[in-house]
């Protein structure tokens, strides 16, 4: 199956990013959002990345604008009623994922396929709140998802071959690189780089290095593009210790988060957010 | 030159990325070609783990592996599948087969997966 239309349910900066890059690709999409000044903010966003994009002379303006056409931004689900995927980008709340799921199933065509862009919850519990669980799968995009490459296709339960290779298809057209992974916490990426920052974490408490050490000598051994401190304050540092300890209940103590991370948000530190984390801003 | 705290954290980091994921690929959850990629282009590592370990040699990471166990814990043991291949001879690129498979005078890797 080919997606000739989408839709985008949520139009955060997750889902505004997903819609620029449907219509960037010069595939028609829906973003629907419960609020109009959310759309409207949504609207000015993919403006902006269109306009830069005419700026450093990658396409025309008039390209920009034939690309901006293909969006239709709305509130209700009328327009949902012919798209062969929707994307959920909502917040990362399960009951709040599940409720649109199930209305998501009652509104789509029946052989319409759903994906969620979650990078935490579990696919299987949301496909289990549908009536065509075969036809849901995960579809997680990387933040900035308008810049970055990889998109994680995860297979849930029951999550069939042909959705795969739908969504697989998809993510080329799109100029992205899939990678498929089964339904399991932290998928690829998180899991892994939460498993080398935990590492990190536990070797700067044995030894007393400073931060700014540990980052200067991972950035010069030119094994990741940033030290783990640096990433852990842009991440926030309570969405870094709410990650390290999902994944340390699920897969045991070597993902235990760290007590200077633990202290760090008891104290107020989240990161560059709250201008103070590993390091003050 | 690294200093000896520099080379240790550094062993520390890529040997725990390896560690886990050697995991993702024991457990079925992802082939460990899809693991590079993702690694590569999700997290912007300069080489994904299991190109990593194959090109270093499946031998010496084996070696590595035990005594950063006897150092600092026994989380780093060799895992099962690593021990494997190295009883087997897939010692990596070298050999032309490890966790990826290798075609000779080329660095194009196969899609075979194990």
């Amino acid at each position: 199956m080919y997606v000739k239309r989408l839709a985008v349910i949520g139009a955060g900066t997750m889902g505004a990013d997903i819609a620029y890059v449907a219509a960037n690709a010069g595939i028609p999409v829906v973003l629907k959002d419960v609020q109009q000044e959310v759309l409207d903010r949504a609207q000015r966003h993919i403006y902006d990345l269109f306009e830069n994009r005419v700026k450093r002379g990658r396409i025309t303006g008039e390209q920009a604008e034939a690309r901006r056409q293909h969006i239709q931004y709305t509130t209700e689900n009328g327009l949902l009623s012919d798209v062969s995927l929707a994307i959920e980008a909502v917040s990362e709340n399960l009951d709040l994922k599940k409720s649109v799921f199930r209305e998501l199933d009652q509104v789509l065509p029946p052989l319409s396929l759903i994906a969620s862009n979650t990078s935490a919850l579990p696919i299987s519990a949301l496909a289990s709140v549908t009536g065509r669980p075969d036809r849901v799968a995960g579809f997680h995009f990387f933040f900035p998802a308008h810049m970055m490459k990889l998109i994680e296709i995860v297979q849930g339960e029951e999550t069939s071959r042909e959705t795969v290779e739908t969504l697989r298809r998809l993510a080329e057209e799109l100029r992205k690189i899939p990678v498929l992974v089964k339904d399991s916490p932290g998928f690829i990426v998180n899991r892994v780089l939460m498993a080398a920052m935990a590492e990190v974490l536990r070797f700067q408490e044995e030894t007393g290095v400073s931060y700014a050490d540990i980052d200067q000598a991972v950035a010069r051994a030119k094994i990741a593009p940033m030290g783990p401190f640096v990433l852990a304050d842009a991440l926030g540092l309570d969405v870094t210790l709410e990650v390290a300890e999902t994944l340390a209940a699920h897969y045991g103590e070597r993902f235990g988060p760290a007590n200077q991370l633990q202290q760090l948000v008891k104290q107020g530190h989240l990161g560059i957010k709250s201008g103070h984390g590993f390091y003050a801003y | 030159m690294p200093s000896d705290w520099e080379q240790q954290l550094i062993r520390r980091f890529t040997l725990a990325t390896f560690l886990e994921a050697v995991r993702l690929f024991e457990e079925g959850i992802a082939a460990p070609e899809d693991v590079d990629l993702a690694m590569r282009a999700g997290a912007g590592l300069a080489e994904g783990p299991f190109h990593w370990a194959d090109a270093r040699g499946l031998d010496v990471v084996l070696e590595e592996l035990e005594m950063l166990a006897a150092e600092v814990g026994p989380r780093f043991q060799p895992p099962a599948s690593l021990r494997e291949r190295v009883q087997r001879g897939q010692l990596g690129v070298r050999t032309g087969r490890g966790y990826m498979t290798y075609v000779r005078r080329s660095r194009r890797q196969t899609e075979e997966g194990e």
